[in-house]
């Protein structure tokens, strides 16, 4: 009796912190999106001339709950207005289960919007387990008496453990906590970075690749520039050996001494020349299979009539 | 989808490989004559790429002459040059001259071909039709049955797609940016298509984004069925992405959908990538600025190379990146067609792609995986 007694007073804390949490974020999404006409989960159930005053009226809701579980915790517990707020709080995750329930049907790419811009992934078994949770935590409030202070110190961390064990199962039924994680420690991978080419190409300049080949090029300005993931392929026309030649380089996208390789090409050919500085050694061999062999290419590169076809790419048969 | 048999990836394995001379040029800075010019980029690029990652052993002395680059190629033992057309994944398309339950006859110019009909083959026009209710000089895309050279299994006639940002609204007309290179296009609504589009599509005022497919007829767009369903934002107020942490995945999931050729060869393979490096990228940035993404993809740029898998029939294909597709990247939209997709559209496809990988167009979008460094 101790121990549902215990556990009945842990859920009035955790449920006030749920709603408030969930109001809070959606009304950060309301606010970054400039308007509250966005989704917020089950609103989507509902036509569009309803869902900004649903989403009002939710937020509301909440915040109105959440206060009150915290304002009637203490000596108003037991009193109408206390077991009237935590039934409200109850039915609210009753008709929650319900609504998800049903969008999980209807809408199967929408999210909960429980907690705003965290809650994007669909309606999964964890998110319809974790609301039908705060229903049963919500009941298990309506008839506890005032929350008092714990008299002894096994009292105290009874009610954490109790509260610990309840956060960390919330916590494995949240989908949202992933995604907090992930934007607590975030930095851009390289793939994603948008670097200036004129970087990259500073950053050439500055290398021993580029001092053993610039006798060789021609201009002044790159023929082409094009980048895949952590690459940056820059083209420089050059004269070799009386012949029209590409020089290559492949610039590594990093801020400070970036890996540079560099290749020269025949023009006319497509065939890889020996550098004029002597062989070089590979530092990246793995990555050769990873692109994929050219000796397909190179004989289609050195075909005239081929060069001239601009569809050369596999055509299906249009009339 | 019925296509479940159309695995394209033997038909276009030498695709990646595959590559003829080019010029070099910057495709994706172009606008009108970008696809023919994305096409020979392609090979270029993916030549030029694979020399500089190519083991050194390979290295042709300075000293040897062209013909050099012959025996070096042949010693890998792979194929050179292209599959057999007719061996690659079949679209045909073409204007009807005839159609009876047995026969459709398309012609184009003074070329005519003859296609026998599948017993269960058929017909779209804004509605599933039999093949003979099909109308002379109805603009039609034509897939072959993957067993017969000239037998049709399933027609999509006078199809279209607009896919944009709505400006206007004139009662059941929409007017549609779909970017720069493509400039503006009128949606004609019909009051009873409107209804099944609002069910997906139900903000259809200046700022949202749409996608609708429909019929084509004499130069007019008439909106049938909605493509996808309608992101809630604005275009302007596009939602946080989810972020990537570490590296990018190999392998992104989200939704595939499809684009009329416009201005590409009509059949060609290729695929228009959401996430074209900024600084070379895409031609409809320059217009209307960068806009940020909502997939979040790695960089790439024409002539990428991406395994594209439809996760509803498992057909998997090597196709080159030729283009760019701003509106799509805008767009958060989950594909249904089988299971749910996570948000973002991950890869825009020519008609012909599509139709390799399985899609069925009025559909819209197939649930797909793209591989990115194969």
């Amino acid at each position: 009796m101790i121990v549902l007694e215990a556990i009945g007073e842990v859920q009035i804390p955790l449920l006030a912190a749920m709603l408030l949490l969930g109001c809070a974020t959606k009304v950060l999404k309301m606010v970054r999106a400039g308007s509250a006409d966005d989704n917020i989960g089950p609103t989507a159930l509902f036509p569009m001339h309803l869902r900004r005053p649903l989403a009002v009226v939710l937020c509301a809701v909440e915040a109105a709950l959440g206060l009150g579980l915290l304002v009637t915790a203490g000596r108003f517990g037991g009193h109408a207005p206390a077991d009237g707020i935590r039934l409200g709080s109850c039915l609210l995750f009753l008709v929650a289960t319900c609504a998800l329930l049903e969008l999980r049907q209807s809408r199967p790419d929408v999210g909960c919007g429980c907690f705003g811009d965290f809650s994007t992934a669909p309606v999964s078994a964890r998110t319809l387990a974790r609301s039908a949770l705060l229903a049963v935590a919500g009941l298990a409030t309506v008839w506890v008496g005032p929350i008092t202070r714990p008299r002894t110190v096994a009292g105290a961390f009874g009610l954490l453990t109790i509260a610990c064990a309840e956060v960390l199962l919330i916590a494995v039924l949240s989908p949202e906590v992933g995604e907090g994680l992930i934007r607590l420690g975030y930095s851009a991978p390289c793939e994603l970075r948008n670097v200036p080419a004129a970087r990259t190409l500073a950053a050439l300049r500055r290398s021993k690749y580029w001092r053993r080949y610039a006798s060789l090029i021609t201009s002044e300005s790159p023929e082409d520039v094009w980048r895949e993931l952590c690459w940056r392929f820059v083209v420089f026309p050059a004269r070799y050996q009386d012949r029209q030649t590409d020089v290559v380089f492949a610039v590594f996208l990093q801020h400070r001494r970036p890996v540079v390789h560099v290749a020269l090409v025949d023009s006319g050919t497509g065939a890889l020349l020996e550098s004029p500085a002597g062989k070089q050694r590979s530092r990246w061999p793995g990555l050769a299979p990873l692109l994929g062999s050219a000796r397909g290419l190179l004989p289609a590169f050195n075909s005239a009539e081929a060069r001239s076809a601009p569809a050369d790419l596999p055509l299906s048969t249009d009339l | 989808m019925r296509s479940a048999h159309l695995v394209c990836c033997d038909r276009c394995a030498s695709l990646t490989r595959s590559g003829r001379g080019a010029t070099t040029s910057d495709p994706a800075r172009g606008s009108a004559d970008s696809g023919s010019t994305a096409v020979t980029t392609v090979a270029r690029r993916r030549l030029l790429k694979s020399a500089v990652f190519r083991p050194q052993t390979e290295l042709v002395p300075a000293g040897r002459g062209a013909d050099a680059a012959g025996p070096a190629d042949d010693a890998g033992g792979q194929s050179v040059g292209f599959a057999d057309v007719f061996q690659l994944p079949r679209t045909v398309s073409g204007t009807i001259l005839d159609a009876s339950p047995h026969v459709l006859i398309l012609g184009e110019g003074d070329r005519e071909q003859r296609f026998a009909l599948t017993p269960d083959a058929v017909a779209w026009r804004g509605t599933q039709l039999e093949p003979a209710a099909l109308l002379q000089d109805d603009r039609a895309i034509v897939r072959l049955h993957p067993f017969g050279r000239n037998v049709a299994d399933r027609i999509w006639a006078n199809i279209g797609r607009v896919t944009g940002i709505i400006t206007e609204r004139s009662g059941n007309q929409l007017l549609v940016d779909e970017g720069a290179t493509r400039g503006t296009e009128v949606i004609a609504l019909e009051p009873r298509s409107l209804g099944r589009i609002q069910v997906r599509f139900p903000t259809l005022e200046p700022g949202y984004l749409v996608d609708i497919i429909g019929i084509r007829r004499r130069g007019e767009f008439i909106g049938m069925i909605p493509a996808t369903s309608q992101p809630a934002y604005p275009a302007q107020r596009l939602p946080a992405p989810p972020l990537v942490s570490g590296h990018v995945p190999d392998s992104i999931t989200g939704s595939a959908t499809w684009h009329e050729p416009r201005d590409e060869p009509a059949g060609i393979l290729g695929v228009s990538y959401p996430a074209l490096d900024p600084e070379t990228g895409c031609a409809e940035d320059l217009a209307a600025g960068m806009r940020p993404g909502y997939a979040r993809m790695p960089f790439l740029a024409i002539g990428s190379v991406l395994r594209i898998r439809n996760d509803c029939t498992g057909s998997s294909c090597l196709i080159p990146v030729t283009g760019c597709t701003p509106i799509g990247r805008l767009f958060n939209d989950r594909c249904v067609t089988c299971g749910t997709s996570p948000r973002g559209r991950v890869a825009d496809l020519t008609l012909a792609s599509f139709i390799a990988l399985g899609g069925e167009l009025e559909r819209g979008c197939f649930n797909a995986t793209i591989t990115i460094g194969e």
